[in-house]
């Protein structure tokens, strides 16, 4: 509880169900001119309160004003309260009985569903860091071992060699930085708490933005582009995505082998924005693809060694990303060869907020 | 050489400042170090650098409270280093009167190029943005006299709203301007519809310019921040 709008909606529902209640025995005792029905339904009545609300407050709640009900309007006297008949008190104490017992289970039920999330949650975080600390070695020991050999031994290698390994540290240490972007995203994604905040972009922005960063890196892959010519916009996190579409282009380039074509379509349908990114390489194989976007490989563990193999990484921060924007997001292979990656978003921003 | 600009460094990170004073000494400037809002102020006064490059977090107080300070009595242009996460406090600072903003990590070449450009548009601005001057880039032309863009020597016909904006952008090439400011100073108020305004202009400024996503265009994109035109480094 503790939330405003959490006990409004919980005392909006036990209210809504009292008066179904209500009414029901009202058309009860007119039509059937029998009242022997009329407890149960209110039993009923503050069963499913406990069920569907939190804690027990409410079941409780409706059980007390069941009992209430069924003194004042359904039972001798007729609307006037009276306790000094036996039935009536030991339907009042059945009713009540019920109705904690109800909340009892349920909310056992609920701590149990939590728990068993949180510790899927656990697992997958554990995997994820597993397979980043494995990951973040590698660069790291080429970063070290060559900054410091050129330290201490300047000397004794030549001006090529020199270059050579600084070329490593810089190609490296940009590589570490993206790995570092994406867990950045990752970890303020996954806390759960974090609302993204969602601007209105400009679909040809962005698609702009994510090529030249691409180009940057791989200046010899070529990237087929569709987008739609008219004017496209698309309620996101702008940074976000273009990570998701540069992580998932990045993929192809490391892990799709023998690719020779590279494939960006955008296309909108139904007020939402589909992203398809196709390649025609060698495709992934069935066990892959069942875990692709859930971090690493998460039954069997890292295998000792496979270069950087940050593929779970970045893709299981597509998904976060996608996720956390209400999308969809999904893998297959196509029938004459190559991957299909397509994620959707909705075009509009459903929530209140919309600045800049 | 008595006559090298200098460069105040604020960075309270040992290795990023030692790193980013070598940068700047190999390329001919004077760099001053300073490592946190106290001694920063000081070198200011002392010094009066030609150009400040900020970082935003500082030990004993924030970035901005240095920008606002200074931006009281001086247009010295000033440079934001800021890692990626504080995309709303990049916006904030150049809206606050920053001249440009650096993303950590940063290339040797992408930092230099950012300080020759915001020390030249310092030194240029006001004859750059003359009535009758001429702007050129790589092909682009504009004249300010007439209002008449050219690319390639072909013209390219603009609205008067979208010769304003490419005229803007233009006055302030190499530097990134805020949705916000490009608003304020075309339309001169800002609403609910204006983003949206100034997207739909772009988006026809675009497509008359022939831009083609991905391909140098003139006009770069800055995701969620604002627009910047190339300048000649680029």
């Amino acid at each position: 509880m503790g939330k405003p709008s959490l006990i409004f909606k919980n005392a909006l529902i036990t209210c809504a169900i009292q008066c179904t209640c209500f009414v029901l025995c009202l058309f009860i005792q007119i039509i059937f001119r029998n009242t022997a029905l009329i407890p149960s339904i209110f039993v009923l009545g503050s069963f499913l309160t406990s069920f569907i609300t939190e804690g027990y407050t409410y079941g409780i709640i409706s059980a007390v004003i069941g009992v209430f009900a069924v003194n004042f309007a359904f039972t001798f006297p007729y609307f006037r309260l009276n306790f000094t008949i036996p039935e009536n008190l030991v339907s009042a104490v059945i009713m009540i009985i019920v109705s904690i017992m109800t909340c009892a289970l349920t909310t056992k039920l609920k701590q149990q569903e939590a728990m068993k999330a949180e510790s899927e949650r656990e697992r997958m975080r554990a995997n994820l860091l597993r397979a980043i600390s494995h990951d973040l070695r590698t660069p790291l020991t080429t970063i070290y071992g060559a900054s410091s050999a050129i330290l201490e031994n300047s000397n004794e290698f030549s001006d090529e060699q020199k270059h050579k390994m600084l070329q490593g540290i810089s190609q490296e240490a940009e590589w570490l930085s993206r790995m570092v972007e994406n867990l950045l995203s990752i970890t303020r994604l996954d806390s759960g708490n974090v609302k993204i905040i969602k601007t209105p972009t400009v679909l040809d922005e962005l698609i702009d933005s994510v090529l030249i960063k691409f180009n940057k890196r791989y200046p010899n892959r070529n990237v087929t582009v569709n987008i739609p010519d008219e004017f496209v916009v698309i309620s996101m996190d702008a940074l976000l995505i273009e990570q998701v579409l540069i992580n998932i282009l990045e993929n192809a380039v490391q892990h799709a082998e023998g690719m020779t074509e590279l494939s960006l379509k955008v296309y909108t349908s139904n007020g939402k924005a589909f992203f398809e990114i196709r390649d025609n390489g060698a495709g992934i194989s069935a066990e892959r693809l069942k875990n692709l976007f859930l971090g690493g490989s998460s039954h069997n563990d890292v295998p000792p060694d496979r270069g950087k193999g940050n593929m779970g990484i970045g893709l299981s921060v597509c998904r976060t990303i996608v996720k956390a924007h209400d999308g969809d997001i999904s893998a297959v292979n196509l029938k004459e060869g190559g991957v299909l990656f397509r994620f959707s978003l909705n075009m509009e921003d459903s929530s209140d907020e919309q600045q800049i | 050489m008595n006559n090298k600009y200098k460069i105040l460094v604020i960075e309270d990170e040992k290795n990023i400042n030692n790193l980013v004073a070598t940068l700047l000494e190999a390329n001919g400037y004077r760099a001053i170090s300073a490592f946190d809002y106290k001694n920063g102020m000081m070198m200011y006064e002392s010094y009066r650098p030609d150009l400040v490059i900020l970082d935003l977090g500082l030990p004993d107080a924030d970035g901005t409270a240095f920008l606002r300070e200074i931006r009281k009595d001086s247009y010295i242009p000033v440079i934001i280093l800021s890692a990626r996460a504080d995309e709303r406090e990049k916006v904030n600072a150049l809206d606050m009167g920053a001249n440009d903003y650096v993303t950590k990590p940063f290339g040797s070449a992408e930092l230099v190029a950012r300080v020759r450009s915001a020390l030249r548009s310092a030194r240029h601005g006001s004859e750059m943005s003359s009535p009758d001057g001429m702007f050129e880039v790589n092909g682009l032309v504009i004249d300010y006299g007439a209002r008449r863009v050219f690319i390639d020597d072909a013209e390219i016909r603009l609205t008067q709203t979208e010769y304003n904006i490419i005229a803007l952008l233009s006055e302030h090439s190499g530097k990134v301007l805020t949705y916000s400011f490009i608003i304020k100073a075309i339309w001169g108020y800002n609403d609910l519809g204006s983003t949206k305004r100034l997207q739909v202009n772009m988006a026809n400024i675009r497509k008359k310019f022939g831009a083609k996503p991905g391909k140098k265009n003139y006009i770069v994109n800055e995701l969620g921040v604002g627009y910047r035109m190339c300048d000649r480094n680029d």
